[in-house]
């Protein structure tokens, strides 16, 4: 509970608007996107500039108040919900988009900046922010930073980790912590920025954020093709890269995601194929033009049932944008989609789908399989009804039994959604006691009260 | 859509499906897209905090209080989240039964119950008492009080709300249900019959734009049956949460047009559209599955109808303008006809169909929406006035009442030359006499 005083306090700080105290509000704040987790937060915040958001960091620090950040709540592991309750801070009223730097190649924004928002900003200018999680039509770039999402265009341009050239954040003390800038090296001292990135808001709020930009390629050629095997989509997959060829997106949907899919977009989809890969090659005309031979040669070698050419970029961007709603599709036909982030070596794909296969069978379970396959991160994801505990059960063992697996070739049980709540038992699992003690080490000298974001990636101190 | 089983804190009555809101997956895919969140920025007046505050009532966790009425009111019902949603859920349908729930348990205060009661139950469903009840407002305008009312802002002393209802209302024509014939004939080489559903305040307030309905139908050769017992679709009612109102009018209606020999239910009007097709859902637990889907199927809007059977095109007089189109929630969205108003369009020699940004966002009409939130209705307005003008466009094309009074009011007040023309107006320019 949070003392009258202290509310009236934040209200001094942020006027009574941006001060949240009523239950309804506070109920539709205590969840993401990630099944059957809720906690109710005792107060709500919504910060309009950093210096806001390190009086808020000194209240909470000083009333020794857990404090959750959050930014579109469109997370994946559970990371934004306040389990300890306390204050609930709201990023995403900070979101300006600060500078776009012509010269040096770079953007700065505030933490709550929608990732569209700025790709578009950026885009106007003729420039390219690569990273294009799912979510990307309403996730804030903060929320991206923190869990270092990745996106369709990882295999080629890399993940969220890779732009992010300077942070600027409130520590857990209510201290001001700037880390790098717009040089393109830099080496002095300890590199608190790479620890900072996809550390899901438990070592300090971030206010603003300075990223890379790079210029858009000049052309690209996009494939879509079907499969009557998914082993064969993921034997392509390995091919491609074999042959020295790095495409821009390598995306897989099964049937189940291709049908439901398609439920919803309704561009035909072919429903009855076991799978299809979005390919897309991009860069210098010359180059594009080489390589998308080249792709289009192996497809036929591993024996594609059919290989389509987008006709223009309008059509190339209606079949990422129907990518994008593989998730919330597959919840057209389930009350609970329960999905998980397995991410193994490129040329074990093939496996890995027959491993889904058995076990879905094992299980007696319906699963939905999508991702970014070129990253060998995929999202198997059960179709269940919360409601039905026994299946929920089978559910959990399915993920346990593939985990096993995966860790064994050494895969990791997340590839971009990050630990949370969700996944602690399966990251000590991969880390091991040891790991996770340092980890917690490092979360004791940036937060030594134990007030920032409690309770995510391991235990926390009053819980263990 | 609606169950009877007890769900947690709502009523039995008319409560959402368990089901419905447990779809919602809470991907924040809708946020974007929805014009009260765009507004306040508040979790809870977004379509995915809408059902989470349903799905925690029907769980048991939170009372249908006070907020979930006021979400249940604030929300336009527009759509645009139904659209955007992956999942299917939709929020605007599970907000329109929530008022259902607020009016059986958060009854009003006695007057204005009575009030409300007297004008769903008994004005609307009675088109004579409708129309009777607005020639005052006939003759208030013709005698030109109202010029005067609107200059001399003598209504700034009373509740905004009542000085924007004012400088909405349209000029005034004889309700046109009285007048148009029963039948009425193909004027070209006949190629079918259809029946013509006339809302409320087409009747009323846009008389001439559904006359220029049945002369571009009949010019399309098509007969035009108009049946004077018709009633309101029940739309009004279902904002307001008397479903069960509704229900009779749709069970009237149904069987009146189902008695009728014809290929298509036409309607200009995309709420009474949207209403009607959703009578299937109404009416489900009533009539028989067959007869609704039958009856569905017929239901067309003039633009969806024209496109549908091809628009003739010899004969059409040029239009030389520089037209814009401004899509009603309740086409685009509760309907998904997106292209078949700009195809018609495009079939008239002569026209420039201009797109603006945003096309389908709404324009804070949505039913009482505007008279209730006059100030939040007004920022809406003006994202899609801004929209307009950046188009430089001769006219302002829409194909819903709602939308053309919010619309017309607002050019008009912003000082905008555009006027604002139905799609049937603009066909009807093109149609030779
Ligand atoms: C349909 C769908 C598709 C998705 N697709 C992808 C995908 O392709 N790739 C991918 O990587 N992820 C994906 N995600 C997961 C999710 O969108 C990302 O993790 C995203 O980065 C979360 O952003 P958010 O603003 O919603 O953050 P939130 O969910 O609000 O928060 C995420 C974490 O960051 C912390 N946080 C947020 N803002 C700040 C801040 N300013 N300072 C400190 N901590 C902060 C929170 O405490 C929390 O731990 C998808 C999710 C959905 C629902
Ligand atoms: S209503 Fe649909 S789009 Fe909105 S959060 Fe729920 S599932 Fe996602
Ligand atoms: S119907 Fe419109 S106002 Fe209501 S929740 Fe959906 S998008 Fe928002």
């Amino acid at each position: 509970m949070i003392s009258e005083h202290i509310t009236a306090k934040l209200v001094q700080l942020l006027t009574k608007e941006n001060v949240i105290t009523e239950q309804e509000d506070l109920l539709v704040l205590g969840y993401d996107s990630t099944p059957g987790l809720h906690a109710m937060p005792d107060i709500v915040v919504y910060p309009v500039s950093s210096e806001q958001v390190r009086d808020i960091m000194i209240i909470a620090r000083d009333e020794g108040i857990a404090i959750t950040p959050r930014g579109s709540g469109t997370g994946l592991s559970g990371g934004s919900i306040p389990i300890q309750g306390g204050i609930v801070i709201c990023l995403n009223k900070l979101n300006k988009i600060l500078e776009i730097d012509e010269e040096n190649l770079t953007a700065t924004c505030q933490a709550g900046v929608v990732t569209l928002d700025l790709f578009n900003a950026v885009a106007e200018k003729g420039l390219f922010y690569p990273p294009d999680p799912g979510s990307q039509k309403i996730s804030t770039m903060g929320g991206n930073v923190m869990e270092d999402a990745g996106g369709l265009r990882g295999l080629k341009y890399g993940v969220t980790r890779d732009y992010v050239m300077a942070l600027k954040c409130v520590l857990p003390d209510g201290s001001l912590l700037s880390t790098g800038g717009k040089s393109v090296k830099d080496v002095a001292g300890y590199a608190f920025k790479d620890l900072l990135v996809g550390s899901e808001g438990t070592l300090g709020i971030i206010t603003e954020i300075t990223v890379k930009l790079i210029p858009p390629p000049q052309d690209k050629k996009t494939f879509l093709t079907y499969f009557d095997d998914i082993r064969t989509a993921g034997e392509a997959v390995s091919k491609i890269i074999a042959a020295k060829i790095i495409p821009s997106t390598m995306e897989i949907m099964d049937k189940a995601t291709i049908n439901c899919v398609e439920d919803y977009v309704s561009i035909g989809l072919p429903r009855e194929m076991a799978a299809l890969l979005l390919i897309e090659v991009d860069g210098h005309p010359a180059v594009v033009a080489e390589e998308a031979i080249a792709v289009n040669k192996i497809l036929e070698q591993v024996g594609a049932a059919e290989i389509h050419i987008a006709k223009d970029a309008e059509e190339a961007v209606s079949l990422a944008e129907a990518r994008r709603t593989a998730l919330s599709a597959l919840a057209r036909v389930c009350p609970t989609t329960l999905l998980e982030d397995a991410t193994v070596p490129r040329s074990l794909l093939p496996e890995t789908f027959t491993l889904i296969e058995k076990l879905a069978e094992k299980y007696h379970l319906r699963v939905g399989t999508f991702g970014h396959a070129g990253d060998g991160n995929l999202h198997p994801t059960v179709l269940c009804d919360e409601r039905d505990k026994d299946e929920m059960r089978r559910a959990h063992a399915f993920y346990d039994e593939l985990y096993e697996q995966v860790l064994e070739w050494g895969g990791t049980v997340s590839g971009e959604h990050g630990i949370g709540i969700a996944k602690k038992d399966y990251l000590a699992r991969q880390i091991g006691a040891g790991g996770v003690a340092v980890m917690r080490r490092v979360k004791n000298s940036f937060d030594p009260q134990g007030i920032l974001n409690p309770g995510k990636i391991f235990e926390s101190k009053q819980e263990s | 859509m609606t169950g009877t089983k007890q769900l947690g804190n709502f009523t039995p009555e008319d409560a959402p499906e368990y089901g419905d809101v447990l779809q919602c997956m809470r991907c924040g895919f809708c946020l974007p897209t929805c014009p009260t969140f765009s507004l306040t920025g508040r979790e809870r007046s977004s379509p995915r905090g809408r059902v989470a505050l349903a799905r925690a009532v029907s769980e048991g966790k939170l009372e249908f209080n006070q907020a979930m009425k006021e979400e249940a009111y604030f929300c336009l019902d527009c759509r645009a989240c139904t659209t955007a949603c992956p999942s299917g859920v939709k929020a605007g349908e599970v907000m329109e039964i929530c008022r259902a729930q607020a009016h059986q348990q958060q009854p009003l205060p006695k007057w204005q119950s009575v009030f409300r009661n007297f004008i769903l139950q008994k004005m609307l469903p009675s088109p004579d008492l409708l129309e009777t009840s607005m020639l005052p407002a006939r003759l208030y305008q013709k005698l030109g009080i109202q010029w005067l009312v609107r200059n001399s802002k003598i209504l700034k002393l009373a509740p905004a709300w009542i000085d924007k209802a004012e400088g909405m209302i349209p000029e005034m024509h004889q309700p046109l249900r009285q007048q148009i014939p029963q039948f009425s004939p193909a004027t070209t080489e006949k190629r079918g019959t259809v029946a013509f559903f006339l809302g409320c305040v087409m009747t009323l307030m846009y008389a001439e734009v559904s006359r220029q309905t049945v002369r571009v139908l009949n010019h399309q050769g098509y007969d035009v049956i108009t049946p004077k017992e018709q009633k309101c679709c029940g739309a009004p009612h279902l904002t307001e949460g008397d479903r069960e109102t509704t229900r009779t009018l749709a069970t009237h209606n149904l069987d009146l047009f189902m008695k009728l020999d014809v290929d298509a239910i036409v309607t200009d009007c995309a709420g009474c559209g949207s209403a009607l097709k959703e009578y299937e859902e109404i009416l489900a637990e009533r009539q028989d599955h067959n007869r609704l889907e039958h009856f569905r199927h017929k239901i067309k809007d003039i633009s969806e109808f024209l496109v549908e059977v091809g628009i003739r095109t010899e004969g059409l007089k040029p239009v030389n303008k520089v037209v814009t189109y401004h899509e009603p929630c309740h086409l685009c969205h509760a309907q998904g006809i997106t292209k078949q108003p700009r195809e018609a369009i495009q079939s008239i020699p002569g026209i420039e169909l201009r797109e603006m940004d945003e096309s389908s966002w709404c324009c804070g009409s949505a039913a009482t929406f505007s008279l209730k939130f006059t100030e939040e209705s007004q920022k809406i307005l003006d994202r899609k006035l801004n929209n307009v003008k950046k188009t430089e466009a001769d006219v302002l094309i829409t194909a819903n009442p709602g939308c053309h009074l919010q619309l017309a009011w607002g050019l008009r007040q912003a000082e905008m030359p555009q006027p604002v023309l139905h799609l049937s107006e603009l066909l009807g320019e093109a149609t030779p006499d």
